[in-house]
């Protein structure tokens, strides 16, 4: 097959010692960066962008693409460890991930996480390998109509995520949704509640809300825990990794985040947390005891984590095959291929084959290297939990701080970073999750583009919504799970008397 | 590795990101510059004005004898950035990205600044002009059959941009109103998204610039039907595209950028300044850099800019004036 030919000529340019040794060191940065909470691939490319102009163009693209999949493996650690996520793509793996580690399953959650992350790794990469172009043309088929009804839908399904009440979620997706307005709108040309402050033009950056209501609250709570708790369980050395049960139980959250992540990546947004999120309500849909999520559940680890970097294999495709980088870690991935004359679009495959295919065997390989790099660090970011809370934790705090502010250079961020994490303490303290917030603040902004793009196209047309088909059947699935939770609703009403 | 050498590691890339933070020496005028030059981009990391900073940043030391540090400040369409820029201490070691939208912004309402008096421009790196894209299978060969379909299906043509106020919506409006057709704006964020719709065939024409259709419209994909520029463009891909002039529309619209600086630097630091970047921007590999990533440079040096800064501040006053866009936003301000 014309393909697997050049695949494999592919790994022959990726093999090259140079080429070897840059996906090697992207990946070992993908990976530090992705632990270090709040610190991100986004600004390790741009650092290193000036220093690229010396490199061969394909090692150097070779190398930026490894620091930002590879970050996708590191993320969990801290979500699991600590509590604390390292990325935004992590949020969702604290809910479990942390609890397991808890119950002294630290270990076994973190080394599903790595390997989940190599199977859907791989998998996002031989979609990229053998359908790139065709799925990328397919995305186009998604219109401002689809991306409307995809946030509904998405707003239906993860609202309820985690399972507080329905009240407090949709209040708390309403907040979200309101906090996702502000800025200067792109649609009207006006700055909305922004009160003359500079930095609130900008909007609410989304990571930093959620380094704050997840990160710095775990932190705050750590604070107020008597002395002889701030000890993690110990990690035994045997119970390092997976049990077969825990095995048995992971092995189709892996896959279907995969899918998950995958289709998520193809399509414009912050797919990386959108599928993580998505994962974990089907995993959670799926399974025959939901109860257990939220306290130690593997699959809303295995799952979630799985879907990341499937995303981040997927988010290639409509950059490599149509120059369209539809993220901000693809905008930064562009230039790294820019600064060296190559511009990704329908006429890379052709034009620049040995860096086509040697990128994309490269990830190959970076795949199984983040694998051998992240099994053996599982115990020794298990042994982390010896430090004492009391010190690991103002550590992970000034981390936090630091890549909260290297995002827009911004000290309005680090007060939005503290306030949300006092805020994230007292909503946990009272039962507000704040899972349905970050969900309302990054569907929102979609859903109102959306809306008002979709009815400019459609001459004000609400129906148009309706009559193109895969909105209408997007729609059409949300309407059947609000009609058949009301139902469900109505009876559970009866049986728990309320909230 | 052990926990304490991650750590170190971990602290060491901290220093890394927030590099730039060096200590406060005192200035005197003759040695100027005597500490590293703050580089405000006024947008995020990636993206084609990112890069022209980045690669100015590379070639700095060796023309100014002191490095040139980029920090990103985006959002707010710009505005974010350079109000920072305004705002800056002006002894030197501030500068920034400026372009010509740090002309259309204060014309919309309220900045913080008036970027026209505000700042200073220093030397124009780039100018890009505007082009109209539709996809390749619709009927339009060019801008007049484009534009006289749009006069007579009025609202049906749909146009994308990437936002309300920026340099390709007021192409479009431009285009619009010196045709007298009726054509819908959808605006979009950002550049990357308007042409997923453009290219999934949901909005039938875009303003883009030459940089981002290029690939698309060697593979036959989208079509190009008018250029804003007076002369033809010399890139091969693009030389067979008429210019709008030609076809009867009076449209010219180039996106320029270069470097500035709050204004009242003082004149010997201003001249060395000055003197650098004009260096800088003509280094044969800054030079050779930029046209790999598809953006030749196109110097002008101070007076020059300083000229087209101020024409182009009138020009554009009048432009969103008569195609109604300042009216519109002020309209929903209220």
């Amino acid at each position: 097959m014309d393909i697997v030919d050049m695949l494999l000529n592919g790994f022959y340019v990726s093999l090259s010692l140079s080429n070897l040794l840059a996906c090697t060191v992207g990946v070992l940065l993908g990976t530090l960066v992705g632990v270090l909470p709040g610190i991100g691939p986004i600004g390790t490319i741009a650092l290193l962008l000036p220093l690229s102009f010396n490199m061969n163009a394909t090692a150097s693209i070779i190398m930026f693409a490894g620091i930002y999949y590879g970050a996708m493996f590191g993320g969990s650690t801290t979500s699991i460890l600590l509590n604390v996520p390292g990325e935004a793509a992590s949020v969702i793996t604290c809910m479990d991930g942390h609890a397991m580690a808890k119950k002294g399953r630290g270990g076994a959650a973190l080394a599903v996480a790595a390997i989940g992350s190599f199977i859907a790794g791989t998998m996002g990469l031989i979609g990229l390998t053998f359908f790139a172009p065709m799925l990328a043309d397919a995305a186009l088929i998604f219109g401002p109509p689809e991306y409307f009804s995809i946030a509904v839908l998405g707003l239906i399904i993860l609202t309820r995520l985690t399972g507080t009440s329905m009240l407090k979620s949709s209040l708390m997706a309403v907040v979200g949704i309101m906090l996702g307005t502000i800025g200067l709108d792109s649609l009207t040309g006006i700055s909305r509640f922004s009160f003359g402050i500079d930095a609130l033009q900008r909007g609410i950056e989304f990571s930093v809300i959620a380094m704050g209501l997840f990160g710095v609250s775990e932190l705050l709570e750590t604070m107020i825990q008597p002395t002889i708790k701030q000890r993690l369980q110990k990690v035994r050395f045997r119970e390092l990794y997976p049990n077969q049960e825990e095995w048995r139980r992971s092995i189709a959250p892996i896959f279907r985040g995969g899918m998950i992540g995958f289709l998520a990546g193809l399509l414009p947004g912050p797919a990386g947390i959108i599928s993580t999120f998505a994962s974990y309500a089907v995993e959670k849909k799926r399974s025959k005891n939901p109860q257990e999520f939220g306290n130690g559940a593997i699959e809303g680890v295995a799952g979630p984590e799985s879907a990341n970097n499937a995303a981040a294999s997927a988010t290639m495709i409509p950059l490599l095959s149509l120059g369209l980088p539809f993220s901000a870690g693809s905008a930064i991935l562009l230039s790294g291929f820019m600064i060296h004359g190559i511009v990704p679009g329908p006429t890379l495959i052709n034009q620049h084959a040995d860096l086509f295919w040697g990128l994309i065997a490269s990830m190959y390989i970076g795949n199984v290297l983040l694998l051998i790099i992240n099994l053996p660090l599982v115990g020794i970011f298990a042994s982390l939990l010896k430090t004492p809370l009391n010190i690991l934790m103002p550590i992970v705090l000034v981390v936090t701080i630091t890549g909260a502010y290297s995002i827009n250079n911004s000290f309005f961020d680090l007060a939005l970073l503290i306030g949300f994490g006092i805020l994230g303490f007292f909503m946990k303290r009272t039962g507000y999750d704040p899972a349905p917030l970050i969900i309302g603040l990054i569907l929102g902004p979609t859903l109102e583009t959306g809306l008002t793009q979709s009815l400019i196209i459609g001459n004000g047309n609400v129906w148009s919504f309706f009559t193109r088909p895969i909105s209408g059947i997007i729609l059409g699935i949300g309407l059947f799970i609000i009609i058949y939770n009301l139902s469900g609703w109505g009876g559970s009403w009866r049986k728990d008397s309320g909230y | 590795m052990n926990v304490g050498l991650l750590f170190l590691v971990g602290l060491l890339s901290l220093g890394l990101l927030t590099g730039g933070c060096s200590l406060q020496s005192n200035t005197v005028a003759n040695q100027y510059p005597t500490k590293p030059i703050t580089l405000i981009v006024p947008f995020a990391a990636g993206g084609s004005v990112d890069m022209m900073a980045r690669t100015i940043e590379k070639v700095a030391l060796r023309h100014l004898g002191q490095a040139i540090v980029v920090t990103n400040i985006p959002g707010g369409a710009a505005t974010i950035g350079w109000n920072e820029l305004a705002g800056a201490k002006p002894d030197g070691y501030t500068i920034g990205v400026i372009g010509m939208s740090s002309l259309l912004q204060p014309l919309y309402g309220e900045t913080r600044y008036h970027y026209p008096t505000a700042l200073e421009p220093f030397v124009q790196v780039i100018s890009i002009p505007a082009i109209a894209v539709v996809r390749a299978d619709q009927p339009w060969k060019d801008a007049r059959d484009l534009l006289d379909y749009a006069q007579q299906h009025p609202g049906e043509i749909k146009y994308g941009h990437p936002g309300l106020g920026t340099g390709n919506h007021v192409a479009g409006e431009m285009v619009a109103l010196s045709s007298g057709a009726h054509m819908a704006q959808v605006p979009f964020k950002g550049e990357a998204d308007a042409l997923a719709a453009l290219l999934g065939g949901h909005i039938q024409l875009m303003f883009a610039t030459p940089p981002s259709i290029k690939e698309h419209l060697k593979s036959g994909k989208v079509r190009v039907v008018g250029v804003a520029t007076e002369q033809r463009l010399t890139d091969p891909v693009f030389s067979n595209v008429p210019t709008f002039k030609e076809q009867g529309v009076d449209v010219l619209l180039s996106f320029w950028y270069g470097f500035g600086a709050p204004k009242g630097i003082p004149e010997a630091e201003k001249s060395k300044l000055i003197a650098g970047l004009q260096a800088m921007v003509n280094d044969p590999e800054f030079k050779t850099n930029m046209e790999k990533s598809g953006m030749p440079v196109e110097y002008l040096g101070a007076q020059e800019f300083q000229q087209k800064w101020i024409t182009d501040s009138g020009r554009l006053a009048k432009i969103v004036k008569d195609t109604g866009i300042a009216e519109r936003i002020a309209n929903q301000k209220k």
